[in-house]
Parts: C-alpha cells; structure tokens; sequence
C-alpha cells in the first residue's frame, strides 16, 4: 500500500471511529474484521491432563507460555517437554505466519522514519501497541518470545506519556524489545540506551556537557546500573554513576519541539560529550573515545558479575518462584556469564534447573497473563479494543502505562487487590459481555468432551472434588473455574 | 501484609482519608469565581462582566464569591473551605490539552500525579476499590495507579443482576482453601462485594440531602455513597467541564458555577461533619483567563485561577493569594499571573493524609515549597 492510500485509510478509521465515539483503530478493525478473527483449528485434538498434579506437560506449557490453548497440550506430550523448549527457544523454527499477517494491520507501528510515527495521536499509538501486543500474547506460537518481551518491557520499562516518547515508544518496542528478546543482552542493553524512547523517558537527551563544571544528568545512568544491570545492590558507587553518566553525556534526539525533520533521530554531539578520562567499575576509559564511551560502558557493565547474578535472580523470579532456589540462580547466572549474556542459552540453563522442574504451580499470574492466559485457554476471539482494555486498566496491569522505570512488579503480592475484577472478566467472558471478545462456549465443551476435561485443560491438572462441585452448583461452571484460585497460580 | 490484606476494609481500623479532585476542565475563570471585588483595577479591565462589588459575597473584605457559589458560603464562615488564587502550573502554552497533560503528569515526568502518589503512600492500599474516576475515561492524573477504575455508577461494581445466586458462595469455598496470599485476598475482595452490594440495595433517596440531577451532581453523590460505604476508597476524581468563556462570559460560566456550587455543598452535607473530616476536596482548573475581557465579553486563555478547599481540618475561611497588581504584574498578554504552584497546594493536602509519603516522587520536576493549609 502507498503512502497515500494507507493514509486515507487511516483517516476514514479515525473519522468513523470518532462518529462512533471510541478510539480510531477500533473502526479499522471493524473494517478488517474477517482478517481478525482467530483460528478455531485448535479446537481439534484436545486433550486434557489427567493426573491429580500439575505434570511436566502443564508445567513447561504453563511457565513458557501464556497458558495453554486447547491444542498445545496434546502437541507437548506428544513432542516432548525437551523438544518443546528447544522449538520455543528457536523462534525462527516455528510458522507464525497467521500472527505476523494480523500483527502487520497495526500500520502505525510499522511507521519509518521515525519521525513518521509523530503524524499519529499518542492516544492512538498507545491503542496500537496495547492491541499488538495482546493480540501476540494471544495467537502467537513463539510463545515463549512473547513472555520475553513481557520480560523486558518491564526489565527496561518506559511509560511513554513522557514528551516525545509518546510517539517514540512504538519504535521502542518493534527495535529494542522485540528485536532482541531472545537474543543478546549486551545487544538489547545497547539498543535500550540508545533507543529514542529511552532517552526521552529518562533524560539522557539532557545529558549535556558544554563547558567545564556541567554536572551530567544522572537518571539514565543511575537506571541503567540499578535497574537494567547490576542491580542496586550491584556493588556500585556514587561515582560509578557519575561516571557513567559522563560517558553517556552528548547522546540526543532530535525533538518535536524544535525540529520538523528527522524528529526522533539519535545523534551523538561531540561539542556536548564529557570527552575526559573516566574509570567505571574500576576500568579505565581513556580520554577523547567520544561516542566509543558507550560501547564501554555496555561491555563493561554487560560482563559484570553483578549483572549476571541480577538478570538470574530476576528470571528465576518470572520463571520458577518468587522466591526461587539459590541453586538454580547460581547455574542461572553461570550460564549467563559464560555466555556473554547469551539469552537463549541462558533460559536453557534455567529451564534445566531441579529448581524449575519442581516449582509446580508456586507463581501467580499477574493481571495480563491472567486475561490472556483465560482467552487463549478458552479459544476466544479478540480485537482487544477498549472493553478488553478497560479490565487491564481496572487490574492496573494496562501494557505500557507503569510509570516509573522498575516496571510492573513481579511478585504475587502487589496483585493480591485484583482479585474482584479478575472474577468480574471470568463472569464477563464467560457470558459474552465483553464488547469485541467472544467465546463458543458449546464448541470449546464439545471439544473437551465433559466438564472434568474442560476443567483439566483451564487447571493444568485434574480437578479437585471441590472444585467440581463448586462448578457444577455455581451456575457459571467456566467462569468459576477461570476465577478459581487454581487458574490464578501457574 | 496477612492483616493489611484482611483490615483494609473492616470495621474496627478508621477508614483512609478520601481525596477527592474536581477538575474543572476548559480554563476556569477564578477572577470572576473569586472576585477581587476591593481591586478597582479589576473592574477598569472588566467593565462589562466583572461580577460587581454588590453582588459578590464578600469573604475578607477584599474578596467575594460568585454569588452563584452562595451555596458554599456557609462552609466558608464555618472555617472549613479555603481558597487559593493565582494558582496554576509554569505551563505556558495557554493550550487546554498541553495545560492539562501538563498539570494531570505533574510536569514532564512519566505517569499522573495521582496515580505515582497511590504507588508511593506508605500505606498503599489493598482495596479493589482505591481509586474511581466518575465518567467514561480515568483522567491522566490516574495514569499509573495500582487500580483504579473509571465508573458512572455504583452499579458498574459488582456483577449484575444475572450472576446465578450459588456462583459466590461456591467461589469463596474455594478460596477459603486457596494457597500463599490468594486465601486472605479473596476474603477481601468477597467483603468489599458485599459492601457494594449493600450499598446498591439502600434506597439511594434515603439520604437527607438533595442532590442536583446533573452528572456532576450524580458522581459526587456515587463518591459519597462509596466513602460511607467505607470500601477503602482512597482517591476519586470526577471532571465538571464547560468553562471555556471566550464569549458571553456570564452565560458560558453561570451553568457550570451553579452546578459547582450545588454539587459541593450537596456533596459535603451529604458526608456528614464525620466523613467530611475524613476526606479532603481539591477543586482545580488546568488555567485561568485573561484578565481582560475580550469585544465578544469574554475573557481569553489566561494562567493563574483559583483552587478551593474543602475538607479535614483545612484551615478555611482564609483565601491565599499574593495578589499581584492588576495593571503592573500581569503575565504574558494580560494574564492573572501564577502565584502558588498547584503542586504546593497539593502537596500539604497529601502529606495530610499520608504521613511520610515521599512527595519528591509525586511531584519530581518541581521544588516544592508547600502552602501552609491546615
């Protein structure tokens, strides 16, 4: 499609989206509709776990993906959890095709230059990234992909509705985190300080040294050890980020503000770079490296003890416990080490821990995974506009709106409030009452062939006595389950 | 955190402070709500719709209301409503969506102020229902709260009326048993539903107050009945718009004022002096207006406008206002100039409810100096 024509779409979408007082693309999509409505092949070859625990089967399903859809189980036990983590770790091994064909209508996304993406509402790019991103959560075979960059969306986390970054994100996401989600960590780590968005969100555009005396600004590089790094208890100084912050000094952007071309550029200004000798971590950086300063401070803060150690802890954290075994933090961070944060390699290790194989059912979902993890197990079809939207608000789980950089937190119990509304999505689900989401429920029964298996298949295991009962009398037998304390652990 | 989970909503723990912000959304002209009426320079630059001196309900001598704002006066003579003129943000773009993108943020910083100052309170909540925003969309101060919904009514809670009558009870057995921290959350979430419920059921007419039938009446009356529902509600925002008189200032304003005023006074008589003492009100408008009036008799984007207080142990009766000169010390092309950051008006409010809170991470791009309000 031309420049021209892709366009005009786009401002028929918006005109017909504002006649019907929601966002633009949920007209487009009302447009597309045919394109956008999932596949039901999965329905075929059901199978249901049958053990009274959670088996290696479930458990990989449920820790490498965002849940399992009907056909998966049947296609693990059938492959093997072996082959099934090494067909996950390789995303370029599995067809994707249906996704990738559905992901491409988020044309916004796909803006090039930059500076394109800036003929855009914000309003409308945040829709679109939201969508994306649900909608691979959901569909997507590369399921393991998707939970990285659930990952590291949090891991380097921007809330874009600072300045620019409001229109700067999306590149953000298409060249930092999914680009890299499996790949390298000092690659991803490069591309997160050099990203548009990123310098935007944590001030490294001002980071500027014009005359003898400037102080650099510190946030970036305060973050960049802290948090995407060697962790705050890292074993780094005061002047280890003052330090850092000097080598970054001079990285810009080019602004909306002040530029009609090329806005969203990253450009590096020698005449605002700290050009002096700096030592970070106890490596010296000799004087006049200029823009080389940053490719040192990414190899030396990427190859730091600390950070292996840190990214182990917090990947043990999102794939074992919260609390996970030291034992499987160590071989973790070994891997991660001796690789040279290799991300693939690294999971591999991990996924081969006693500690992962044990750690049956001990996480709980945050609110995302929840809503994703109860479409993709009941086979629903989404657009993922406003309605699907408003509950992750309500969860306080909305994709790309945690404001500080720490991201969303992890553990179980900062979501132990969302509770109500959790029930309220399984209860609306459940009764076709979510606007643009919708269920065969009778289809999705008839495939699972009797309720101990359609409860087997959403629990991960058999279910309970109880659980049965209280089914069967609730009157609502999948939206009890969905809101049933089982289907909110993984 | 078993207790927290368990208390945020008993009976016996004191309920949490409610903050509850009004936005007055199109630039609310605060000279002509709060009327210098003892400033001759005022009237020299208004002389077809400032409010006059006789009509205004005079406050200290130098001020009045609006005497559309009459229904206010009285929490003003009890001491309990405080005014604060020039206030505004160091937004300059006289723009309504930068102006409010600007003052909801809190300056250029990630996430609403809001939403940052309910992530950050020490004694942040367990409450399924901390937060609320009365309309269709949660406003941008929100952005980034732990939970929040945007709501028109009581009854966007809850499940409807076709959730089979077994489905809870079978639910909370479940729960009862449930593994880690789900067992005490689900006990709570299963309280607060009932709150709701018995909320829903009370005949909303029982109440000795009259409520306008406007939507700002209405949410303000939703917000009470969830305060005396004592549910854990935290922070509620609610919008009143229509503000934005470039032309016929009395008729672009007169609807909202009344409505204003009508909507408060209802809203804080219906909470009582004891829930009133736990909730404080922040009325506060993204810029004033001009101080001249335009050829069409109204008034242009401006800055400062003011803020009123309402609420627990405010300070009140008093407006705060370094009033500037009204020929000599006006900003850019004639605007009442901005004398109080909002952002130090806010920040005593919230210190008040939440002791301790580190307000730098609320309010990041400002030095704050706050207003002495209670």
């Amino acid at each position: 499609m031309n420049e021209f024509s892709r366009r005009s779409l786009l401002k028929v979408a918006t005109a017909g989206g504002a006649v019907a007082g929601i966002g633009g693309f949920s007209a487009l999509s009302q447009f597309l509709s045919p394109l956008l409505t999932g596949p039901e092949s999965d329905l075929v070859g059901f199978q249901a776990p049958q053990r009274d625990e959670i088996d290696e089967f479930s458990h990989v399903i449920q820790r490498l993906t965002f849940g399992p859809r009907p056909g998966l189980y049947a296609k693990v036990k059938t492959m093997g959890t072996e082959a099934f983590v090494e067909q996950q770790l390789a995303p370029d091994s599995l067809d994707d095709s249906w996704t990738d064909a559905r992901s491409r209508h988020f044309e916004a996304l796909h803006s090039w230059p930059l500076g394109e993406l800036l003929e855009y509402k914000a309003r409308e790019l945040l829709d679109q990234m939201t969508r994306k991103k649900i909608l691979r959560a959901t569909h997507s075979n590369l399921q393991l992909k998707e939970v990285m960059v659930d990952f590291w969306s949090d891991h380097f986390n921007i809330d874009p509705s600072k300045g620019d970054s409001k229109w700067l994100k999306p590149a953000d996401d298409r060249e930092v985190i999914r680009n890299h989600a499996l790949g390298s960590f000092p690659a991803l780590l490069k591309a997160s300080a050099l990203s548009p968005s990123m310098l935007w969100y944590l001030d490294g555009r001002l980071n500027r040294h014009e005359s003898p005396g400037d102080k650099p600004n510190e946030n970036h590089a305060r973050e960049l050890l802290e948090l995407h790094t060697l962790g705050v208890r890292g074993g780094y100084t005061q002047k280890d980020v003052m330090e850092v912050a000097r080598c970054l000094t001079g990285w810009t952007v080019r602004e909306r503000s002040q530029s009609r071309f090329a806005v969203g550029k990253v450009e590096f200004r020698a005449d605002l770079h700290d050009s002096g000798a700096k030592t970070v971590l106890g490596v010296e950086i000799p004087a006049g490296l200029g823009a080389e300063d940053l490719e040192r401070v990414i190899n030396i803060v990427s190859h730091h003890p600390s950070t292996a150690r840190y990214l182990a802890e917090k990947l043990c954290a999102r794939f074992i416990s919260d609390a996970p075994p030291e034992s499987a933090v160590l071989a973790t961070a070994e891997t991660f080490r001796t690789s040279k944060g290799d991300i693939r390699q690294t999971l591999r290790t991990l996924f081969h821990t006693p500690g992962f194989r044990a750690a049956r059912g001990e996480k709980t979902k945050r609110p995302f995974h929840f809503v994703v993890s109860a479409l993709r197990a009941t086979s629903a079809r989404t657009n993922a506009g406003p309605a699907l939207q408003d509950y992750l608000l309500r969860l306080g789980h909305a994709p790309f709106q945690f404001p500080t950089p720490d991201g969303y937190p992890e553990e179980a119990q900062p979501w132990m409030a969302t509770l109500l509304w959790r029930w309220k999505f399984a209860v609306d689900l459940s009764s076709a009452a979510i606007s643009g989401t919708s269920l065969k429920i009778e289809a999705l029964r008839k495939a699972a062939g009797s309720e101990e298996a359609l409860a087997a298949h959403l629990l991960g295991r058999a279910a309970t006595a109880d659980e049965l009962e209280a089914a069967a009398q609730s009157g609502l037998p999948l939206a009890l389950l969905l809101a049933s304390p089982a289907f909110q652990t993984f | 955190m078993k207790s927290q989970v368990t208390t945020f909503i008993g009976t016996e723990a004191p309920p949490p402070v409610t903050l509850v912000i009004v936005f007055l959304r199109g630039g609310a002209d605060g000279l002509n709500l709060v009327v210098p009426h003892a400033d001759p320079a005022y009237y020299a630059a208004r002389p077809g719709i400032g409010i006059k001196a006789r009509d205004a309900i005079d406050l200290d001598g130098f001020f009045g209301l609006n005497p559309l704002l009459r229904p206010l006066h009285h929490w003003w003579q009890e001491g309990q409503l405080a005014v604060v003129h020039c206030a505004g943000s160091e937004d300059e773009s006289r723009s309504h969506f930068d102006a409010q993108d600007f003052m909801e943020h809190g300056g250029l910083a990630a996430g609403g102020w809001l939403g940052r100052f309910l992530r950050v309170r020490p004694d942040q909540s367990e409450s399924p229902l901390a937060a609320v925003a009365i309309g269709s969309q949660l406003p941008e101060c929100l952005r980034g709260a732990p939970s929040c919904a945007a709501i028109q009514s009581l009854d966007d809670f809850g499940f409807g009326p076709n959730l089979p009558a077994g489905f809870l009870a079978n639910l909370a057995a479940l729960y009862k048993v449930a593994p880690r921290q789900l067992a005490p959350a689900g006990q709570s979430a299963m309280m607060a539903l009932e709150r709701i419920d018995a909320l829903r059921s009370q005949n909303p007419t029982s109440s000795s107050v009259t409520y306008q039938t406007d939507d700002f009446s209405n949410g303000l009356r939703q917000i009470a009945r969830l305060i005396h529902g004592r549910v854990g509600l935290q922070a509620a925002t609610i919008d009143l718009g229509g503000w934005d008189s470039h032309i016929t200032s009395p008729l672009i304003m007169d609807p909202p004022t009344q409505r204003l005023a009508n909507g408060l006074n209802a809203f804080a008589a219906d909470l009582g002096p004891e829930r009133l003492a736990h909730t404080q009100i922040v009325v506060m408008t993204e810029f004033g207006r001009r101080v001249a009036e335009n050829s069409a008799a109204g008034t242009d984007h401006g800055r400062g406008s003011v803020m009123f207080l309402l609420g627990g142990g405010i300070a009140g009766g008093k407006v705060h206002a370094a009033w500037p000169d009204l020929e000599h010390e006006l900003a850019g092309p004639g605007d009442l100039p901005v004398r109080h950051n909002y952002r130090d008006v806010l920040a005593p409010v919230l210190s008040q409810i939440a002791p301790g809170t580190d307000l730098a991470k609320v309010f990041p791009t400002h030095a704050l100096s706050p207003l002495t309000l209670f």
